[in-house]
């Protein structure tokens, strides 16, 4: 099997300012003395995503997942290695971010979706099934402002599910919407595996990662600790908070 | 050049967040778009009282077309400059007020300042269109310089969106340029030939002479102001009808297309940092 996305060797760096007040007074004094020290987010971490598979990462807090996948997404660049990867990629990192309050929920399915690369024709032909799918056709036309977060939520997945991505990218976003629409969302993942797409997501939640993934990688504070089959990595995983405990 | 493809390729969020704008500021208000107006009338008004009236300041005649009406003396330039300023001033905020969707989601950053450059240009389209229906009413053809007068709008807003490139990103490292900017554009407004003739100061310049026993002129300083010749140039087309002065026209050429490159180069260069450093 082909592979989607390659990485290799990625460490990423991020600084922590002590005193982080972004004045030019605090430039000036900081290029007296450094008052920022350099921690590795993600280091070395290296793993190949097989084409039209679901890949799970999991890890405790602070491990380094969000930051990997905002690296996959081009949000962040790595300080070193590289990240190759084929096709159309979409991200699913906060779902509803490019939402504009004010906005009905029709004006931001045009403007979330041009932000995430489909032209207007494209949105227009999809719009139907993007209403259909998020479930708040009746709310369609009002200020997404009153909308709840679950529907917030909806919408924002269904304009991204859209895209219909050769890989996608989804970080923990699927936990608000209610049993209904995680098992549409599920169905949606398996339908994408059938089409040959591949996705990479991350959860805390073993349970739909064991029924999800094929693949699964085990990220400790930015280390990849194991890489492979699903069912036993989450057992190393989860011998490893065991023990901890 | 696959940076300009790039930007071909997101023309349509460029137009879709210009609609955000446009549509979204006068949401919910009675007038709409007719707010925009309201802001360089009074303006208008306010300056025509107090540099008209009371400092009795007298811009020459139209020449040739015979024109001799401060408040319209005034908006072929003030117009422009307000453009200009609000560009900069709501260019420079641009990506920290949208930082939530800069670490969100990946999409050529760039489109965030150009889409108030172009929300701001549509408004400014609207202001002069009123403008010259107002200095066809009095009497001043107009008609013919009409596309020339969109070069140059063309031109100013290449400039102006180059120094809103540069901004966005200071701005994002130092939110301290916001502050500044408020200042300096207070100052650079007095700065520039908009409530009072450049005649005035040709004549202060030529009674001071060379600054320091050197051949610099005081207007050799002020004219490295790039709104002077702009200004100008505007109301050679609008105010007086005839063709603006070549070197005037290139000193616009030149500061759009340098202002536009170095913006460009510089919101490149920092592109890939901001989702970090916001
Ligand atoms: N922009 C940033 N600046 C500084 N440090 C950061 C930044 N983003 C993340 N970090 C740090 O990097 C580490 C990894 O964060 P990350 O968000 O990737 O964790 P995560 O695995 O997604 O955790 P969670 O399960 O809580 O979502 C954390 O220690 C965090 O403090
Ligand atoms: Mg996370």
């Amino acid at each position: 099997m082909s592979e989607a996305v390659r990485i290799e060797d990625v460490s990423k760096k991020f600084r922590l300012y002590h005193e982080r007040n972004q004045t030019l007074k605090s430039a000036i004094m900081r290029r007296r003395r450094s008052v920022h020290e350099d921690f590795w987010a993600l280091q070395d971490v290296s793993f190949s995503v097989p084409q039209g598979s679901t890949f799970g990462l999991i890890g405790s807090n602070g491990s380094g997942k969000s930051t990997l996948l905002k690296c996959l997404a081009k949000i962040y660049w790595p300080d070193k290695g590289s990240i190759a990867y084929d096709g159309r990629m979409a991200a699913l990192l906060e779902v509803g971010s490019g939402f504009h309050h004010e906005l009905s929920g029709r004006e931001n399915i045009y403007l979330n979706g041009s932000i995430l690369g489909m032209s207007k024709k494209e949105i227009d032909r999809k719009f139907d099934e993007i209403i259909d799918f998020s479930g708040v056709e009746k709310f369609i036309d009002q200020p997404v402002k009153n909308y709840s977060s679950g529907m917030y939520v909806r919408l924002g997945f269904s304009v991204a599910i859209s895209v219909q991505p050769d890989i996608l990218i989804v970080d923990e976003v699927l936990a608000v919407g209610d049993a209904e629409f995680q098992e549409k969302c599920f169905a949606k993942f398996r339908d994408y595996r059938e089409q040959g797409r591949t996705v990479v997501l991350v959860s805390h939640s073993m349970g739909s990662v064991r029924a999800m993934c094929d693949q699964v990688a085990w990220l400790n504070k930015g280390h990849i600790m194991q890489v492979g089959e699903t069912a036993s990595t989450i057992a190393a995983y989860e011998k490893s908070l065991d023990l901890g405990r | 050049m696959n940076y300009i493809k790039e930007l071909l390729a997101s023309r349509e969020l460029l137009v879709n967040l210009t609609l955000r704008e446009v549509k979204g500021k006068y949401r919910r208000t009675i007038f709409g778009q007719l707010w925009s107006l309201a802001n360089p009338l009074a303006a208008m008004l306010v300056y025509t009282f107090v540099f008209s009236f009371i400092f009795q300041i007298r811009p020459d005649k139209g020449d040739p077309s015979g024109l001799n009406i401060f408040a319209l003396w005034l908006l072929c330039g003030l117009l422009p400059w307000l453009f200009f300023s609000n560009v900069l001033s709501l260019g420079v905020s641009s990506l920290v007020s949208n930082a939530a969707l800069i670490q969100k989601v990946y999409f050529s950053r760039v489109v965030l300042p150009l889409s108030q450059v172009a929300a701001r240009a549509f408004t400014w389209l609207f202001e002069m269109g009123v403008l010259v229906v107002a200095l066809a009413i009095v009497g001043s053809f107009v008609w013919p310089w009409l596309p020339l007068v969109l070069v140059v709008m063309l031109l100013l807003a290449l400039f102006a969106a180059g120094v809103a490139l540069a901004l966005a990103v200071m701005n994002v490292y130092f939110r301290d340029t916001e502050h500044f900017l408020t200042i300096i554009l207070q100052i650079w407004m007095y700065l520039t030939p908009i409530i009072y003739p450049i005649s005035l100061v040709e004549t202060q310049s030529h009674n001071v002479g060379g600054i320091f026993g050197t051949p610099i002129t005081v207007l050799d300083l002020y004219s490295l102001n790039p709104m002077v010749h702009f200004v100008q140039v505007f109301r050679e087309l609008l105010y007086d009808n005839r063709w603006p002065s070549g070197d005037a026209m290139l000193a616009c050429v030149l500061w759009a297309i340098g202002s536009f490159t170095l913006g460009l180069i510089i919101f490149r260069r920092n592109e890939k940092g901001l989702a970090e450093a916001l």
